[in-house]
C-alpha cells in the first residue's frame, strides 16, 4: 500500500489533472478515480462504455484487473483514460 | 540663458562613452550583466536609437501625461463606474492590475540594468527614460485601483498578487523573471523591449485602451493610453541592439532570445488577454476575436519587423499560430473551473448568444470546448454547483506554470510533453515550452511548479483548502462566476436542438 500520484489525461477533457491512487488499486479503480475529476464535470458520462487505461502513445490498454503497482507505472506518469466498448 | 537645440548636441552626447583607466573594461561592463556577446564596445557605438529625446523634453512631456491621466481619474471618481460596469469588465481590470502593476517594477529594474550595463551610450540613454517610464507605470497602476479596495477586496490584488503564491502570479513572475529581471542588458533589450513590448504589449495596450473607451471606462482608457505612449518609445530599444548583433555575426544568439521571448509572452497573453477578449468583454462591445487580433497585430505586424531586421521566423511559428485557435479557450475553461484560485471573477461568457459568436469566430467550438461547457451548463441548471468546481489540481507546465491543456470534446488532442533531465521528469504544455527548457536546463531545472510543491508536502492540508491558503486567497478575494450564473439561465428556455445545431 502506497500512494501513487499519476497524471490523468481523460478522453474529451481539456486538461491534465493530478490523481492520487494506491499502488494496490486495479486499473478499473484507477479509471474510476480519474473519472471522478472529469466525468460529470466537463465530460459527459457514457454509461454503456468501459473506461480503459493506457500509457501515453501506447495502443494497448492495461488489463482492467491488473494492479497499478505491478505495472511499472512511474509516479507522475501521464496515463490516458479512454471510453471503449464493453467486451 | 540660451539653450542649444537638441539636434546641435545630441549626436555628440549619444556617442560619448567611458574610457576606463582604473579598472578593466570587463570589470566595468561584466559580460554577465552586459551580455554584449563579445562585440567590442566601439562596434556598439553604431547603435542608433530611432527615438531621440532629451531629459528636459522627456520631463515636460511626462508631466503632461501624468497630469492628464490623474485629472481624468479625479474628474470621474464619482461616476460610479464600478457599480454600473459589466461584471466581466471589472474582471478584466482586476486581472490586469494584479498581473501587470508589479511587473512594471520588474521592468523598471530591467531598464535600470540597461541604463547601467548597456554597452552602447545611446542605449543607456534611452533606457534611463525607460526606467522612469516603468516606475510611472507601476505607480499609476497601483494608485488607480486603490480607491476600489474599500468596496472590493479583489482590487487589493493589484499589489498583493506578486507577493503571493497564487498560481497565475507564479506564472507571471516566472515569465518576467526569465524574460527581463534575471537577464543581462542585451538580452533584456531583445526579450523585454523587442519581443515582449514591440511584439505584444504595445499593441495590446492600444487595444485595451480602445476597449475601455468602448465600455465607457474613460479613466482606465486614459491610463492605458498614457502608458502605451511610453511603451511605443522605449520598446524601440531592442531593434538597434539586434542590428548590432546581426552586423557582428551573432544572428543565431540574437534570434534565440527573440524566439524564447515571443514564446513566453504568447502564453501570458493567452491566459490574460485571450479570455478578456473572447469571454469577459460584453458581446456588444467586441470588435475582434482574440484570434483575429493576434493574426492582424501580432503575426502581421511583428512578422514584418522580424523580416525587416533580417531575422528568420521562429521554427515554431506555424505551431504557435495553430494555437491561436484553441489555447486561450483552454486557459479560459481552466481559469473559470478553478475560479476560487484566482483574484478576479471570471465571466463564463457562454450564454446562447455568446456561444453563437464563438462558433462563428472559431468554427467547431461547439463540438470541442462546447462539449465541456454543455456539462457545466447542465450542472449549473440543476443547481449542482459543486460539480462545476475542482477537487484536484491541474498539472502545471514546468515552463509556463500554466495548466497543461488543449482541445477537449471531439477534437481531443490533450497530451503531456515530458522531458527527463538529470533524473527528474518535467512536464510541458507543448514542444515549444519544452524547447525553451532545453536551451538552458540549469536555469530552469530547480523551479517547482505548484503541483511539485503540493507533492513535496509544502501545501497543507493537501487539498483545495490548503491550496487556497497557500495561495493566500481570503474569503472575499477568491473568484466566483462574474455574473452569478445568469448566463446559464438563458439556456433554460432554449430547445435542446439549438445546442446540438
Ligand atoms: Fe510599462
Ligand atoms: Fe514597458
Amino acid at each position: 500500500m502506497s500512494m501513487l500520484p499519476i497524471i490523468s489525461n481523460f478522453q474529451g477533457d481539456f486538461v491534465l489533472q493530478l490523481v492520487a491512487v494506491d499502488s494496490e488499486n486495479t486499473m478499473d479503480q484507477v479509471a474510476a478515480a480519474a473519472a471522478h475529476h472529469s466525468v460529470g464535470r466537463r465530460v459527459a458520462p457514457q454509461p454503456d462504455k468501459v473506461i480503459r487505461v493506457r500509457r501515453q502513445d501506447a495502443q494497448a490498454f492495461f488489463p482492467q484487473d491488473a494492479r497499478i503497482g505491478d505495472l511499472g507505472v512511474q509516479p507522475m506518469e501521464c496515463l490516458e483514460f479512454i471510453f471503449t466498448d464493453a467486451a | 540663458m540660451a539653450i542649444l537645440e537638441r539636434s546641435k548636441w545630441y549626436d555628440l552626447a549619444r556617442a560619448t562613452n567611458w574610457t576606463p583607466r582604473y579598472v578593466a573594461e570587463s570589470e566595468l561592463f561584466p559580460e554577465t550583466m552586459s551580455g554584449s556577446l563579445g562585440v567590442e564596445r566601439s562596434k556598439w557605438e553604431a547603435y542608433d536609437e530611432p527615438y531621440k529625446t532629451s531629459y528636459p523634453e522627456y520631463v515636460r512631456i511626462q508631466r503632461e501625461k501624468d497630469a492628464a491621466a490623474y485629472s481624468v481619474k479625479a474628474a470621474l471618481e464619482r461616476t460610479k463606474l464600478l457599480e454600473n460596469a459589466a461584471p466581466g469588465w471589472l474582471s478584466i481590470l482586476k486581472a490586469h492590475y494584479g498581473a501587470i502593476a508589479l511587473g512594471e517594477y520588474a521592468a523598471m529594474s530591467a531598464e535600470a540594468r540597461m541604463t547601467r550595463f548597456g554597452p552602447a551610450p545611446g542605449m543607456r540613454n534611452m533606457a534611463t527614460f525607460g526606467m522612469l517610464d516603468e516606475n510611472r507605470h507601476a505607480q499609476l497602476q497601483l494608485y488607480f485601483p486603490h480607491e476600489h479596495c474599500k468596496s472590493d477586496r479583489q482590487f487589493d490584488w493589484a499589489h498583493k498578487a506578486y507577493h503571493s503564491n497564487e498560481w497565475a502570479a507564479i506564472a507571471a513572475r516566472h515569465t518576467f523573471d526569465d524574460l527581463f529581471l534575471a537577464r543581462d542588458a542585451i538580452s533584456i533589450a531583445i526579450m523585454l523591449t523587442f519581443a515582449f513590448e514591440t511584439g505584444f504589449t504595445n499593441m495590446q495596450f492600444l487595444g485595451l485602451s480602445a476597449d475601455a473607451a468602448e465600455v465607457g471606462d474613460y479613466t482606465f482608457s486614459s491610463l492605458i493610453s498614457s502608458i502605451q505612449t511610453d511603451e511605443s518609445r522605449h520598446a524601440q530599444i531592442g531593434g538597434p541592439a539586434l542590428q548590432v548583433l546581426l552586423a557582428n555575426g551573432h544572428k543565431e544568439e540574437a534570434q534565440k532570445r527573440v524566439y524564447m521571448g515571443i514564446a513566453r509572452a504568447w502564453r501570458i497573453f493567452g491566459v490574460l488577454t485571450g479570455p478578456a477578449m473572447d469571454y469577459y468583454t460584453p458581446l456588444s462591445h467586441r470588435k475582434q476575436s482574440f484570434k483575429e487580433f493576434m493574426q492582424e497585430w501580432i503575426v502581421g505586424q511583428f512578422e514584418r519587423s522580424l523580416i525587416d531586421l533580417g531575422l528568420d521566423l521562429p521554427w515554431y511559428w506555424d505551431k504557435m499560430i495553430e494555437e491561436f485557435d484553441y489555447q486561450h479557450h483552454a486557459y479560459h475553461l481552466g481559469v473559470w473551473f478553478w475560479r476560487p484560485t484566482v483574484w478576479w471573477n471570471p465571466a463564463a461568457g457562454v450564454s446562447p448568444d455568446e456561444r453563437d459568436w464563438l462558433e462563428e469566430k472559431y468554427p467547431g467550438w461547439n463540438d470541442t470546448f462546447g462539449k465541456c461547457w454543455d456539462v457545466i451548463t447542465e450542472n449549473v441548471l440543476k443547481g449542482n454547483i459543486d460539480a462545476t468546481k475542482p477537487e484536484t489540481l491541474p498539472i502545471v507546465c514546468n515552463m509556463s506554470q500554466l495548466p497543461i491543456c488543449a482541445v477537449p470534446g471531439n477534437g481531443w488532442n490533450v497530451r503531456d510533453y515530458p522531458l527527463v533531465h538529470e533524473g527528474r521528469t518535467y512536464h510541458f504544455n507543448s514542444e515549444i515550452d519544452r524547447w525553451i527548457f532545453q536551451q538552458d536546463p540549469s536555469r530552469y531545472r530547480d523551479h517547482m511548479t505548484v503541483v511539485d510543491r503540493f507533492l513535496a508536502g509544502m501545501i497543507q492540508p493537501p487539498d483545495l483548502s490548503g491550496a487556497l491558503k497557500y495561495m493566500n486567497l481570503a474569503p472575499g478575494e477568491m473568484g466566483d462566476d462574474a455574473d452569478n450564473y445568469a448566463w446559464a439561465e438563458a439556456w433554460r428556455n432554449i430547445a435542446a436542438t439549438r445546442r446540438a445545431a
